[in-house]
């Protein structure tokens, strides 16, 4: 049995979401008044079973998919013609506004590496800008046992740092500054609500990413996936192809840092399966704030086969609208415009999630 | 050749790389970066000059002629690395080759030779081999079916363990194998990371370099995807090389071996990098200063792929070519 059914947290949480349950009752074969009764009366072994067979659908399909090309083809365009509409919706956002969205999430990233790595946060000339100004609270270094792994912090702490710099120098005087953000570790922080959300934690628990190495592999594991969607996903959205190709560069980094995590959670998964049911949970959980489509994955084997790299039925990576990005890191499947890690919203002209 | 005077030579190159990387990276956003980060392949004594006459230094790497590039161009000459890939991983995984369906096309209609199952004793990494099968499958497929009726067959490959193959050809331009030595990508778990790590970090660089040439916002956005992909495979293989390398430390020196030897091919700029550790960092992700991923030319790619640093159409992984309009590699 799983930790997350013992805990009993899934359904005491507002977090299996809508979408989620939606995709759980509308998916083939699945009975909806099953998954409904399993939520109400909260006997988690059923609604963990039903996100199993979620998993194992996902699986079908995508051996399914990976089966029949021709039939996997027409899906993905079906999947690229939205992303297409969906660039044609926000055309009138400048190159600027985008490189600031995502300098927003870089500052994220940097800081939560930088405490965790190294105890310190990034330089005061590193976060100077237009917009509402915060600070990073809450975070503090880690505690390390796997040298590999204090290592690995280090070179994705040194990495984001420089995107942090290298965006803000290719923006100019329009640089947003860094907004507030929450990185902390009390029950109420967005770490903590997160791991709520996903099951991880029950009421009134904290999650602390800077507790041990499993810790922070997850809490790393919270960001990287979204880093590569928020990429691709405003890869369209660039007109100037310097910029273009340089935002290709920073989503390969956002790939190889995803990729380190899921591997090495992976690796101790092997030992420690929870870590593997953990990702699943996160996966899951984010899966419910962004809207109906499923465009996430857990690091569970499908098969024989690993899945250290989420992808569709193309082979292609996950993209995520701005909104659906702010959804996850605000932590609210509604249109708001704070929330979550950035308490009060981030800075530049891009600062609304999707209503899901 | 003596090998242990090239892993000194490597060894010192790769420190003064470790010290310019960790000084930039501590001093902030650095302008100079490209100019620097030449050095080590080009004009001092690092080990491109040591495998390969020197390349004549340029300062900057030469962008692959683009203006009259089509989508489909640019696409067609993703799909003959994809079918490179997708071919070493199915016969390493799986020991069968892609069926016939997905190779058919315009141009030289070739094979896939010499490759094999693997034999894997890490169940991880047969795991990992499967996955990895399966994607770069998908993005043959993928590629195959949004080309439509102009996509590429599948050139002649050459997969093989032979002592002639490109793989011993390639390992022995980095200093791996002596001179009548092969090497067999498919003997060991270690063999087979090798041999994929000789790929993957090419194939993020070609789509990067590519991403400036498609006009299409719709195939802009998937061969993003497939760039992450890729990004997301080379993280897989340089993670499990980094850790094999902790208690096999030549595993790493092997890395950075075959990275100088890339190095040597693609012309004078530094675009590689193996897993040796920077300082207390690792360096898992090979980016520059401003932390980006490098780039790759079309024809620097085919320098790779063709295992030779002057301008051919053919060579090393495709001994007929490539199929398509882009098929040149690049003099360096």
């Amino acid at each position: 049995m799983h930790e997350n059914a013992r805990q009993g947290t899934f359904c005491t949480t507002p977090y299996p979401a809508r979408a989620e349950l939606e995709l759980l009752e509308n998916a083939p074969g699945s009975n909806p008044a099953t998954i409904r009764e399993a939520c109400a009366v909260n006997q988690e072994v059923e609604l963990i079973e039903a996100f199993e067979q979620q998993a194992q659908r996902r699986k079908d399909r995508r051996e399914f998919f990976k089966a029949f090309a021709l039939t996997a083809v027409a899906g993905g365009g079906l999947a690229m013609a939205t992303s297409v509409q969906r660039a044609a919706a926000q055309a009138t956002l400048t190159d600027g506004d985008v490189l600031n969205f995502a300098l927003n999430l870089e500052y994220l990233e940097a800081q939560f590496y930088a405490y965790a790595a190294n105890g310190v946060g990034l330089s005061a000339d590193l976060l100077t800008g237009s917009g509402k100004i915060g600070a990073a609270v809450g975070a503090r270094q880690a505690t390390f046992k796997d040298p590999a792994v204090a290592a690995y912090a280090q070179e994705i702490a040194a990495d984001e740092r420089a995107h942090v710099a290298f965006l803000r120098s290719a923006i100019g005087a329009t640089a947003v500054g860094q907004p507030q953000i929450d990185i902390g570790v009390s029950p109420t922080s967005a770490f903590s609500n997160a791991a709520r959300a996903a099951g991880l934690i029950g009421a009134g628990e904290s999650f602390d990413p800077y507790a041990s190495d499993e810790n922070f592999l997850l809490g790393a594991f919270i960001f990287e996936d979204v880093g590569v969607t928020a990429y691709k996903g405003a890869s369209p959205l660039i007109t100037n192809k310097v910029f273009l190709e340089a935002a290709a560069g920073i989503l390969a980094v956002e790939a190889y840092h995803a990729a380190l995590v899921r591997t090495t959670l992976d690796a101790k998964g092997i030992a420690a399966p929870s870590l593997v049911d953990a990702t699943e949970a996160i996966s899951n959980a984010r899966d419910s704030l962004d809207g109906a489509s499923d465009d996430d994955q857990g690091i569970r084997a499908i098969g024989t086969s690993s899945n250290i790299a989420p992808l569709d039925a193309n082979g292609l990576a996950y993209s995520r609208s701005t909104g659906q990005v702010l959804n996850i890191v605000y932590l609210n499947k509604a249109a708001v415009t704070a929330g979550g890690f950035f308490p009060n919203g981030v800075n530049g002209t891009i600062v609304t999630s999707a209503a899901n | 050749m003596n090998h242990d005077i090239v892993l000194q030579v490597l060894d010192a190159c790769d420190a003064r790389r470790a010290e310019r990387r960790a000084f930039m990276k501590n001093a902030g956003f650095a302008v100079a970066g490209a100019t620097m980060l030449a050095a080590c392949s080009s004009n001092d004594d690092g080990p491109g000059s040591m495998i390969t006459p020197t390349p004549t230094p340029i300062p900057t790497p030469t962008p692959s002629p683009s203006g009259a590039l089509s989508d489909q161009d640019v696409l067609n000459f993703a799909l003959n690395l994809e079918y490179l890939e997708a071919q070493f991983y199915s016969f390493a995984a799986n020991g069968v080759s892609l069926p016939a369906s997905l190779l058919s096309g315009t141009g030289q209609a070739g094979a896939p030779n010499g490759a094999r199952q693997v034999t894997f004793k890490d169940d991880a990494v047969a795991r990992y081999a499967r996955e990895i099968a399966g994607d770069e499958q998908a993005h043959v497929a993928f590629l195959r079916s949004a080309l439509g009726s102009v996509a590429v067959a599948q050139p002649n490959l050459d997969l093989s363990a032979d002592v002639n193959g490109a793989f011993s050809a390639a390992a022995r331009a980095a200093g791996l194998v002596g001179a009548n030595q092969a090497f067999d990508p498919y003997a060991s778990d270690e063999n087979f990371l090798l041999a994929a790590f000789i790929f993957e970090d090419v194939g993020v660089s070609a789509y990067k370099g590519a991403s400036p040439l498609i006009t299409n916002k719709t195939y802009l956005e998937a061969a993003a995807g497939i760039l992450a992909a890729e990004a997301y495979h080379a993280g897989l293989i340089r993670t499990t090389l980094y850790r094999k390398g902790l208690t096999t430390p030549s595993l790493i020196d092997a890395t950075e071996a075959i990275s100088n030897a890339r190095d040597s091919l693609d012309g004078s700029s530094d675009l590689d990098q193996g897993v040796r550790p920077i300082g207390n960092a690792t360096n898992i992700v090979p980016t520059d200063s401003n932390g980006v991923a490098f780039s790759r030319s079309a024809g620097q790619v085919l320098n790779i792929a063709y295992l030779n640093k002057a301008s051919v159409d053919r060579g090393g992984f495709f001994p007929t070519g490539v199929n398509g309009t882009i098929k040149l590699s690049a003099a360096n």
